[in-house]
């Protein structure tokens, strides 16, 4: 069809264009390489992204990609079919709906961490914290504690319900997504306290360590990983969890401050 | 923030922002018009309804996208048959960006078209114009600034896609991760700088596309002088 007018013709070409755009940016550019998406709670980012960055020079075209967040949004989203071929969750009960749905290949579910409890403060605060109870001194405005629901948050609640400081701290906490979402409150002034994890707190820019849960009060933390079911890449994704509680894998997660596993769980066979 | 990340992140949040306008470009052009020029019973409940994605939290229809397509969705086996598994790619990032900005689109060509003269289309019918030629050659050129500034507005919209993507697609770095996802999760890493520099490429995209679109409304009308002499 002719154009009559110069306006009506660039404006079909401009609908056509967009057509067009559709075929042309459509085609992703699909790399040769094989990619394992190893989903992980946003406590491991700082481990799991060195491992990652070791997978991929052990051997050509492979790439890991990474995902971070709260091990409860990861699952639920591993659940409504998002891509994942390795889950590494904060906690087991997140692993443990995800197997119940038939999600996990339970032959590779490992524990392989845990981790301990602290309560850092914002460095505005002028206050020392030396205690539970100093948490409801009057300074401390805003306590930063991750949603009920993510690993971090239940860990938090579960202790200050065991110190009988639940209802006393409700009124002044304000609620996170994820761990490191907690911890930046705090390093951000934004909140003059938190319970974080201890490997969270170790990464701070200005908020520091107040005191540590004491041992016998620590929840029961474990990091559980295991390789999801119908991935592309089953075979490099059992291979990165292997290499993830290996011998090498530990030395990594024990010096970015994660703990071995506790003892009530058997250590698993790759473990050293 | 490395620079290639930026770059990756940008080029991906054009890519979902220009397939999402491609994808609702035509269908609300279509419907815009059908509603310039048409009256009927339950046409105000048809607006509504085209106005929801825009009306209702951002969040809740990527819940409704994810209950459409997601793995127990009811299109999510009609799409797997034909290879494709939209959650939790940037084609349902784009999907997600062409529903939100797609009631924009609507309601400007749908007020663009009202406001053509329908004098001038039946003058042309009157000189032997086919409907089609007709809507070409005088409807379309006429509303041209009107489906022009809900093109860019709907796009725009789309480039800021938060909350039915997050859902919908995830935050996922390097395959799902656009600007404003981007600019979300620095600010759960404390990494202030970093979120400040995905918002100036926000604002660089933004920026770009009004001017092409003002650009070339300000350019078209010489040129339709120049056509007629």
């Amino acid at each position: 069809m002719q154009c009559v007018t110069r306006a009506g013709c660039t404006l079909r070409g401009f609908g056509t264009a967009l057509a067009f755009a559709v075929c042309v940016l459509g085609g992703t550019a699909r790399g040769a390489d094989a990619v394992v998406d190893v989903w992980a709670a946003a406590s491991l980012r700082e481990p799991v992204s060195q491992l990652a960055r070791r997978f991929e020079a052990q051997a050509q075209g492979r790439k890991i990609n990474l995902v971070f967040g709260a091990s409860n949004a990861l699952a639920r989203q591993i659940q409504s079919g998002a891509p994942a071929d390795v889950f590494l969750s904060a906690d087991d009960v997140s692993v443990d709906r995800l197997q119940a749905a038939g999600f996990v290949r339970p032959e590779t579910r490992r524990v392989f961490a845990s981790n301990r409890l602290v309560i850092v403060a914002a460095r505005e605060l002028t206050v020392p914290l030396a205690g539970p109870s100093d948490l409801l001194r009057p300074e401390v405005k805003r306590i930063a504690l991750a949603a009920p629901e993510v690993p971090l948050g239940r860990y938090a609640r579960e202790w200050l319900a065991a110190r009988g400081l639940a209802e006393a701290v409700k009124a002044r906490t304000v609620v996170l997504g994820d761990a490191v979402a907690t911890l930046a409150s705090v390093d951000s002034g934004n909140a003059e306290a938190g319970i974080v994890y201890l490997t969270d707190a170790r990464t701070a820019k200005s908020a520091r360590i107040a005191f540590s849960v004491p041992a016998a009060e620590q929840p029961y933390i474990v990091y559980v990983g295991a390789v999801m079911q119908g991935g592309d890449q089953p075979d490099l994704a059992d291979e990165f969890l292997r290499l993830l509680v290996s011998q090498d894998g530990w030395a990594v997660l024990r010096a970015a401050g994660f703990l071995p596993p506790p003892p009530t769980i058997a250590p698993s066979p790759d473990a050293p | 923030m490395s620079g290639g990340e930026l770059i990756a992140m940008t080029t991906l949040t054009l890519r979902v922002g220009v397939v999402a306008i491609a994808f609702a470009f035509w269908p609300a052009l279509g419907l815009g018009f059908w509603l310039a020029r048409r009256e009927f019973r339950g046409k105000a409940l048809v607006e509504a309804v085209i106005a929801l994605p825009m009306l209702l939290p951002p969040v809740a229809v990527g819940l409704g996208l994810l209950l459409l397509f997601g793995r127990r969705g009811p299109i999510f086996p009609l799409l797997h048959a034909l290879g494709v598994d939209l959650p939790f790619t940037w084609w349902a990032a784009a999907l997600a960006a062409a529903l939100v900005g797609f009631p924009f689109l609507v309601r400007s060509c749908e007020q663009a078209f009202a406001d053509v003269e329908p004098r001038f289309e039946q003058l042309a019918r009157s000189l032997g114009y086919t409907r089609a030629a007709t809507f070409w050659r005088v409807t379309l050129p006429l509303a041209r600034r009107g489906v022009l500034y809900g093109t860019v507005l709907a796009f725009t919209r789309g480039l800021g896609e938060f909350g039915a993507t997050a859902v919908v697609a995830g935050i996922q770095p390097g395959r799902t991760e656009t600007l404003a996802l981007g600019i979300w999760s620095r600010i759960e890493l404390g990494d202030d700088s970093g979120a400040l520099a995905l918002c100036a490429a926000s604002f660089a995209l933004a920026l770009a596309a009004t001017t092409l679109a003002e650009g070339w409304l300000r350019r078209a009308p010489r040129a339709e002088v120049k056509a007629r002499s």
